[in-house]
């Protein structure tokens, strides 16, 4: 029988008491549509609901000196943001297609990344962007590099006694842009079979300055393709140039064979979306 | 015709207001005072002996009112080959098999109860594929029937075969032949809303069952004769449907959920409720059947179709329900899509370890028809010709007797296929390959009803009351389709009142008269057929009524006005043009007498004449009300499985163009055209929302849904991973709609509920090899699958 207690705290201090009070009995809930899932999947069965929805100062999109997001930020507010649009576009592509619309108004940026699913659809995107993650715990804040977070399959670097409140994210120097390719069977209502963040610096002479590609479910974490990105720095962008990447980023991939999809055809997909979402990227550069 | 008031108009679904509005009242929303809830638990196996069943914990758990196991049932088989208990004690041969049942006052009491239930299985070696199973050595899923016999093979005892003409006689013929094998697999035919029933006995033992079932009477009579078995004869059975969220098929068969829900009424005296959640809508309900085809055609050098050669494999599951009739439906495209002289078919259903399955919309019609249309396209290659002019080559016409017997009356395939030709630009596109296609695919199906049953009849009851409103009581059910907006088209029509003076009441065996059921897409034919001749009794009735008070109504008028005013000169009328019913009609609620329609005295209002036959003060007062029952002159399939079951038949092509991401293998929908006979459109934007809904749940069919079953067990309860199409994922379907009128339909219609959906799988798969030339053979399309196939081709 689905039975716990629900606590709303107001402020990060009274969410640590609370957790120190009741330790592993407690779960934290944002927005909810991964809790209350594993809830009723009883995949989950915590005696004590702390929602995180009372603080309500952790729900921001800033620009100033690099992004700065509240964990608390919904899906919908970063479809609906301009900036996100424009600076982070793959972040905008990822939230703008998370479930349907009433899920992106509860479901929050945060959230999405502590559940660790190796398909959260905002993950790739916040790698493709090097983000880092900033946890909050009783004794101050720590910061880890998106790419660090991860550590398994709904497990992260976070201690129980710690709360993820920030993304940061840096403004990239000169011509940037990012795409993000959510591969599903569907339009609305479902999980990626594959998502492929691509972030890309240009130089004039269209060279490739920086380059980050963010894989998810192609391992069982969220990844970045080191080995493609180290291939894509210092070239020219052009189609064999993008071919080669895909191919090592497949091979730097580890997709398994699952109900939703088969690994041969992950690794397939990321061959071909790597070089489609880098265009897509060099696209958004040129303004096109 | 041409005069048509309100038959061939979009009349709004004023009823449905309440249903968008959250006040109609489902069986979710159904309570009744002291209403316990039933929860059921399944087996852990696809198959396993049950050594121990231990309810002891639940049984004492607070809120717990009866646990049910089938120690404690009577032992009573059920089911079309009553190869089943209610509950399972000895073996289960599924997953979804009932183990336990238990009754408590709260859901999640109940559900906490069946945590406590403990079972202790012996695994037992299990089958899951058809072919396996009818090997010698498999594990038998059923050891004896339900007589006791001993059963030696999964092969049920069902052989389904047609013959016609003569196979070789037609090989012979023939200058292009094909072969090959097709197949489907399960789909759900995911309702809106859930499952569920509510039971109830009264202190006599009579039952109230509300039950979603679109058969209420056959319902009723499965129902009283499982009373029967468990010592029940004789009791009073009432079968009242609430507002259903849509059936698809599942609502044929009475389900073993609700010999639950009353058996655990029965145990309590109370009322209980069965409501499942989504995930046992897709464990514990059974689905479309899967398929494997294998099918061989020819043609003479003309492109004239000389045989069809077709041999079916069903999986079963691990019981029969309706699914195991699905070949009777099969039959049909099989022996007459097209003009085909040789047919030969034969389909045999398997017993095994998976999900048994049931109808859903279309009956084992989209399973065939994506074998058949495949087909045709490849004998179309084969021969050289176009595949629609092949089609046209070989279509069905007015007049045919097919093969099966089928006398084909009105048909409109002709118009369709070029209807879709047309739309899709087909010859300019065809043949390009270059990533994008075309391709067609036809249907045939039941249109004027469907003697499946000995009766194939519709009861329909009529009465107009003394404020001029009129109840029809229906004996067939609206899942969702409409009908009630249908048929107070129709009998405003036939009687001469507006839409909205008819209140309808359906589903309700204590009201209404036998339907065979709302299936088979009969239910506008039947209601409309049975409505007509209703109304043509009651319009009598009303017209004799006319003839004797008119003349009293103008004459207490004219001595009202001397009375009032004693100059008042009485005019001198000519009583003769009322002195007989047939003198008279009625339209808009008035009756008048027709030589003189707009006549100062004579047109009066129904309402009033009813009234002043009621209201008679002294003397004989009189109510109308008339009923009809509609039985179309059919006949059912005999031996051979051959006879004219419906009164007339659908016709329809489906006209798809793709895109297909060549490295991707994704196909995307561009264009859908469906063209459909349907006699005449009652009310243009219902037959349109069949036919949107249809040409989706068939894109579904096509390219994304499947059940996906590992070892018996659904590894795909819910919607994120069973792959319906969402409004977002848009299919641009455009109706095209024919209508030729059909002589037995009402106002000329015919059927329309499940054709949409049947031809357009083969159509996606036809696009698909039109536009990167590999052929699908297997449901659903998926990228994965057009991806390998072109791998394969490329190499």
């Amino acid at each position: 029988m689905v039975d716990y207690d629900y606590k709303k705290p107001k402020s990060l201090k009274e969410v640590f008491g609370l957790l120190k009070k009741y330790g592993p009995k407690a779960t934290l809930i944002a927005g909810g549509t991964d809790v209350m899932i594993n809830i009723r999947n009883r995949e989950l069965s915590p005696e004590i609901l702390i929602s995180l929805r009372g603080l309500s100062d952790l729900c921001y999109i800033r620009k100033n000196n690099g992004y700065h997001i509240g964990a608390l930020t919904t899906h919908r507010m970063l479809e609906q943001s301009d900036m996100v649009r424009a600076g982070l576009s793959a972040l905008h592509d990822a939230a703008s297609q998370v479930g349907s619309v009433q899920i992106r108004n509860v479901a929050t940026v945060g959230g999405n990344i502590c559940t660790a699913a190796p398909s959260a659809d905002t993950a790739g995107p916040l790698l493709a962007l090097d983000a880092t993650v900033a946890l909050e715990g009783p004794n101050g804040r720590r910061r880890v590099p998106i790419a660090d977070f991860f550590t398994g399959p709904s497990e992260t670097v976070r201690k129980g006694n710690e709360v993820l409140v920030e993304f940061d994210i840096p403004e990239e120097p000169g011509h940037f842009g990012s795409a993000y390719w959510k591969h599903s069977r569907r339009k609305a209502m479902d999980l990626p079979l594959l998502g492929i963040a691509v972030g890309l610096a240009l130089s004039e002479s269209q060279e490739i300055s920086n380059a980050r590609l963010g894989l998810t479910v192609a391992a069982p974490v969220p990844i970045r393709a080191y080995k493609a990105e180290e291939f894509l720095i210092g070239k020219r962008l052009g189609d064999d140039v993008l071919v080669e990447a895909g191919k090592i980023a497949s091979s730097e991939a580890s997709p398994r064979d699952s109900l939703r999809g088969k690994a041969w055809y992950r690794r397939e997909m990321i061959e071909v979306f790597v070089p489609r979402m880098a265009k897509l990227a060099a696209e958004r550069i040129r303004g096109e | 015709m041409s005069n048509l008031l309100y038959v061939g108009k979009g009349t709004p679904r004023t009823i449905e207001v309440d249903k968008v509005t959250g006040r109609a009242i489902y069986i979710n929303d159904l309570k009744l005072p002291g209403m316990l809830y039933g929860k059921i638990l399944y087996s852990d196996y696809a198959h396993a002996r049950i050594k121990k069943i231990d309810a002891s914990k639940a049984e004492v758990l607070p809120g717990v009112r009866a646990v049910l196991t089938g120690h404690n049932i009577p032992d009573v088989r059920v089911g079309f080959l009553r190869d089943q208990t209610v509950l399972k004690k000895d073996i289960v041969r599924q997953f979804r098999d009932e183990v336990a049942a238990v009754a408590a006052i709260s859901p999640e009491i109940a559900e906490e109860a069946l945590d406590l239930i403990e079972v202790e299985y012996e695994e037992l070696p299990a089958v899951f594929d058809p072919i396996e199973a009818m090997k010698e050595d498999a594990p038998l899923i059923h050891e004896v029937d339900a007589r006791g016999k001993p059963i030696r093979t999964n092969i049920l005892p069902l052989p389904w075969k047609f013959y016609a003409g003569d196979i070789e006689q037609g090989r012979k013929n023939s200058a292009y032949t094909v072969k090959d094998t097709v197949s489907t697999t399960w789909v759900n035919q995911c309702c809106m809303g859930t499952s569920g029933c509510v039971a109830e006995f009264d202190m006599n033992n009579d039952l109230t069952f509300h039950s979603q079932t679109n058969v209420v009477f056959l319902g009723k009579q499965r129902i009283m004769e499982y009373l029967s078995s468990i010592g029940m004869r004789g009791r009073n059975v009432r079968v009242i449907n609430p507002v259903v969220g849509g059936s698809f098929g599942t609502k044929l068969d009475t389900d073993i959920y609700e010999f639950i829900c009353i058996l655990l009424a029965l145990r309590t005296r109370k009322p209980v409720k069965i409501l499942f959640s989504r995930e046992e809508e897709f464990r514990a309900l059974p689905p479309r059947q899967p398929a494997v085809f294998t099918i061989e055609q020819g043609c003479d050098k003309e492109g004239r179709l000389t045989f069809r050669k077709a041999e079916a494999i069903l999986d079963n599951g691990a019981y029969t329900s309706w699914g195991a009739t699905t070949p009777s439906v099969m039959v049909m495209p099989m022996s007459s899509l097209y003009r085909v002289p040789n047919v030969s078919f034969e389909a045999t259903c398997v017993y095994t370890n998976n999900i048994y399955c049931q109808a859903m919309r279309g009956y084992g019609n989209p399973q065939a028809t994506f074998a058949v249309e495949s087909s045709m396209d490849e004998l179309a290659e084969e021969a050289g010709i176009d595949p629609a002019e092949f089609r046209l080559i070989n279509r069905n016409q007015s007049g045919d007797v097919t093969p099966m017997r089928l006398k084909i009356t009105s048909c409109g395939l002709e118009d369709c296929i070029n209807s879709v030709k047309q739309k899709l630009n087909w010859s300019e596109k065809r043949g390009k390959r270059k990533g994008k296609g075309v391709g067609m695919g036809s249907l045939i199906h039941v249109a004027g009803g469907a003697r499946v049953y000995k009766s194939d009849g519709h009861g329909m009851i009529v009465k107009v009351d003394q404020n001029g409103h009129i109840d029809v009581l229906d004996g067939g059910t609206d899942q969702g389709q409409g009908s009630p907006t249908i048929i107070s088209q129709m009998v405003a029509e036939a009687l001469g009142f507006r839409p909205e003076d008819v209140s309808l009441t359906l589903g309700d065996t204590g009201l209404c008269l036998w339907d065979a059921g709302t299936h088979a897409s009969r239910h506008t034919f039947m209601a409309g057929n049975a409505a007509v001749r209703a109304c043509e009794k009651v319009k009598q009735q009303i017209l004799e009524l006319a003839v004797e008070n008119i003349p009293k109504v103008v004459k207490s008028g004219f001595r009202r006005k001397k009375r009032n005013d004693p100059d008042f000169v009485e005019p001198d009328l000519d009583y003769t043009l009322i002195s007989k019913p047939e003198y008279l009609d009625i339209k808009d609620r008035m009756v008048f007498p027709k030589s003189d329609p707009e006549h100062p005295f004579f047109r009066i209002e129904v309402s009033q004449i009813i009234r002043d036959a009621l209201h008679v003060g002294t003397g004989e007062s009189k109510v109308v009300m008339a009923e009809a029952f509609y039985d179309p002159p059919t006949e059912m399939l005999d031996r051979e499985l051959k006879g004219n079951l419906s009164c007339t038949y659908a016709f329809g092509t489906t006209g798809i163009e793709v895109e297909v991401d060549e490295k991707t293998g994704e196909v995307k929908i561009l264009q859908l055209f469906a063209a459909h006979d349907v006699g005449k459109a009652i009310n243009p934007i219902l037959l349109k929302g069949q036919i949107y809904g249809a040409a989706y749940i068939g894109a579904g069919y096509g390219l994304t849904e499947e059940m996906k079953l590992e070892n018996g067990r659904v590894m795909n309860p819910n919607f994120l991973d069973y792959k319906m199409l969402t409004a977002k994922d848009v299919v641009p379907v455009e109706p095209i709609v024919i209508e030729p009128g059909d002589e037995d339909g009402p106002f000329g219609a015919k059927g329309i509920g499940e054709p949409g959906l049947v031809p357009t799988a083969p159509a996606i798969a036809n696009a698909i090899y039109d536009a990167v030339g590999v052929r699908i053979k297997s449901l659903p399309i998926t990228p994965e699958k057009v991806l390998a196939a072109l791998k394969e081709k490329r190499k």
